[in-house]
């Protein structure tokens, strides 16, 4: 249906950061806290928009904004990262003398950026939600400007990220050349049909590929991901893990599971994209292994993440994907919230050498940070083993068993580095003292919903199973 | 005579982005950029796209030119950085142009046809585009305008000065 009603989610969530850019300036530093509550106030009502349209099917806009249900369940679990992001970052800022009002700003546009992209499948659209997304993201990662690692993130992030835009802006055009549309249903049908300039849209789709590679972190184009991780706030580092990520493969999806169904000449296209989930499954987990630094291990292991979301992809298996970036959402904001638990003013703990011990020392810390790491490591009962078991299985349905096969040697090596933390944090005795500011009650309640997300998902999944498949039912395109 | 300006706008925007990568002092690189991109204008204007040419020239050679030129001035960059000595890059670097060729002539060769037969689409006055972009194109021109107020913000974020507390 035609409404103006459809514009609702990404209105409020436009309307929240301006009016947190102009409440800032009202605000007393140590008052700056207010705006997070405001911020949340808003996310929540967004939220709430975003159920209620469910099932309504609205668009405005001749179709270019519309909320089937799998816009507006990735807009929900977006709007969720976003929240947890926020709850982790509060005291966050204070500690690290970054409590500026812009934060939260930036942040909703990037929200704002995200959900442009999930809830349209016009290319010019996607686009430009994507550099919405990605401006506030660059802005995001340089925030503490003292630090000098976090404006090599800064740096790092735009430069790269200007070229993947570049890029993408590149295969848009070609495709554009190819088929004459910039709607995706149009542009993969255009290549279905019309032969004569297939070479045209096969370099346009690669060139996408590449953009959005870079943005989802898949092995060639991986080069910034620990760098920027490493060096970026922590609580933006766990937005990047998720954010960027989650709409990237909800583009993939879009553009690749109608273009993989019988069409003959995507040989080419298929063949490309094993190779790189493949390599990325490999390098990400063999590359985490010799890591030391726990940002910069998570920043690999999201790596990997990407290589199995992309077994996803070539399954074809959209149920399986959705699932697993609502599990990945909780398991990774979770492990970084944990690691943003053990800091105190102006010092964070992100040794290897500095876990020794905490287990016994934090006992709730450690022991859900374990949860969290079992889950990514791909253990039941926890979201992270269903996950990777359903996209596992329909890669399997569908014939690709040896990509199945290093897909799960690769999360056996895995297992290695994520015990390893786990095994610093109860087996070794501590080096030396370990103080952390223990008076973080919004990260404690973000640590207890993830914990909450990660075992609902793996040991009671039916209820979000029925949701996604509702979602996918309704998919236009099949 | 349109055929005669037009090889000469070509000549002459190749010409100066040949000079532009050749030339080793970063004042001259800027200079031969603004050249070539006063050509481009002048031949889209060739093509009847006046809006366009207009745009190119003020955007491209206009505002973007000045913030290169303020950057060569700030970093003081007036020697140039000097060529790349690792060999592999280069031959890579063959490799690659020589894709981008033959890319360039299948894309030609592919669409040479339909544009020679097909009513070119006239696009280029500004009535026709304001038109568009206030219907067809609503919606991404509404996204555009968040855009650049998340950009200035993050802009204003990364550079103002902070007050000591």
């Amino acid at each position: 249906m035609n409404t103006f009603y459809a514009l609702f989610p990404l209105l409020i969530i436009v309307a929240a950061s301006l009016l947190v850019m102009i409440l800032e300036v009202f605000f007393k530093r140590e008052d700056r806290s207010y705006l997070a509550y405001l911020s949340l106030l808003f996310l929540i009502a967004s939220a709430a928009a975003c159920v209620k349209f469910w099932n309504k099917g609205y668009s405005y806009f001749d179709g270019n904004l519309s909320l089937s249900n799998l816009s507006l369940f990735f807009c929900s679990i977006l709007i969720v990262a976003t929240f947890l992001v926020i709850l982790i970052s509060m005291k966050y800022l204070t500690l690290h003398s970054a409590n500026y009002g812009e934060y939260y700003a930036l942040l909703l546009f990037a929200l704002s950026g995200m959900i442009i992209m999930v809830s349209s499948s016009d290319l010019i659209v996607i686009f430009l939600g994507l550099e919405v997304l990605s401006l506030s993201s660059y802005a995001l990662a340089g925030l503490r400007r003292e630090d000098e690692k976090s404006n090599e993130a800064a740096i790092k992030y735009f430069l790269l990220g200007s070229f993947a835009s570049a890029f993408l802006v590149f295969g848009i055009a070609f495709l554009y050349g190819a088929t004459q549309a910039t709607a995706i249903p149009s542009i993969i049908e255009g290549l279905k049909t019309g032969s004569s300039i297939g070479t045209l849209g096969l370099v346009g789709l690669g060139l996408v590929v590449i953009g959005f590679g870079f943005k989802v972190a898949v092995v060639p184009f991986h080069m910034w991901t620990p760098d920027v991780y490493q060096g970026a706030p922590t609580p933006i580092t766990a937005f990047f893990s998720v954010g960027p990520k989650a709409v990237g493969f909800a583009v993939l999806l879009r553009i690749f599971i109608p273009y993989f169904q019988d069409a003959l000449e995507s040989q080419l296209l298929f063949g490309l994209l094993w190779i790189i989930a493949a390599i990325t499954m490999i390098a990400g987990n063999l590359i985490a292994l010799r890591q030391t630094n726990v940002k910069r291990i998570l920043a690999y292991s999201s790596i990997a993440h990407a290589g199995y979301l992309m077994v996803a992809i070539l399954a074809k298996d959209i149920l399986g994907l959705v699932f697993y970036l609502t599990a990945y959402l909780f398991m990774n904001i979770g492990a970084f919230a944990a690691v943003i638990a053990l800091g105190k003013k102006d010092h964070e703990y992100l040794e290897l050498e500095d876990y020794r011990g905490i287990g016994f020392r934090y006992p709730w810390i450690g022991a859900t940070f374990a949860v969290f790491l079992i889950s990514l490591a791909g253990f039941p009962p926890t979201g992270g083993f269903l996950a990777k078991f359903y996209v596992f299985s329909a890669a399997v349905r569908q014939g690709l068993v040896s990509l199945v096969i290093i897909g799960v040697l690769a999360s056996l090596v895995s297992v290695f580095y994520y015990l390893r933390i786990i095994i610093y944090m109860y087996m070794r005795e501590p080096a030396y003292e370990v103080d952390i500011n223990y008076d973080n009650p919004s990260l404690f309640l973000a640590l207890f919903l993830c914990l909450y997300g990660v075992l609902q998902l793996g040991i009671f999944p039916g209820n979000i199973l029925v949701l996604i498949r509702q979602a996918v039912a309704a998919l236009p395109f099949l | 005579m349109a055929h005669f300006l037009f090889f000469l706008l070509a000549i002459i925007c190749i010409a100066s982005v040949l000079g532009m990568i050749i030339s080793k002092d970063q004042a001259y690189n800027a200079l031969f950029l603004i050249v070539a991109f006063v050509c481009m204008g002048g031949l889209f204007a060739l093509l009847e796209a006046p809006f366009i040419a207009a745009v190119q020239i003020i955007i491209y050679a206009g505002a973007i030119m000045i913030l290169f030129i303020f950057v060569i001035m700030m970093i003081n960059l007036r020697k140039g950085v000097g060529p790349e000595k690792k060999r592999w890059t280069v031959y890579f670097a063959v490799v690659i142009a020589f894709v981008l060729i033959a890319e360039l002539v299948l894309t030609v060769k592919g669409t040479l046809e339909p544009i020679s037969s097909a009513a070119v689409e006239k696009l280029g006055n500004p009535t026709d585009l304001g038109r568009l972009l206030f219907t067809k194109y609503l919606y991404p021109f509404e996204i555009t305008s968040i855009l650049i107020i998340a950009a200035l913000v993050g802009a204003i974020v990364l550079v103002k000065k902070r007050d000591k507390e």
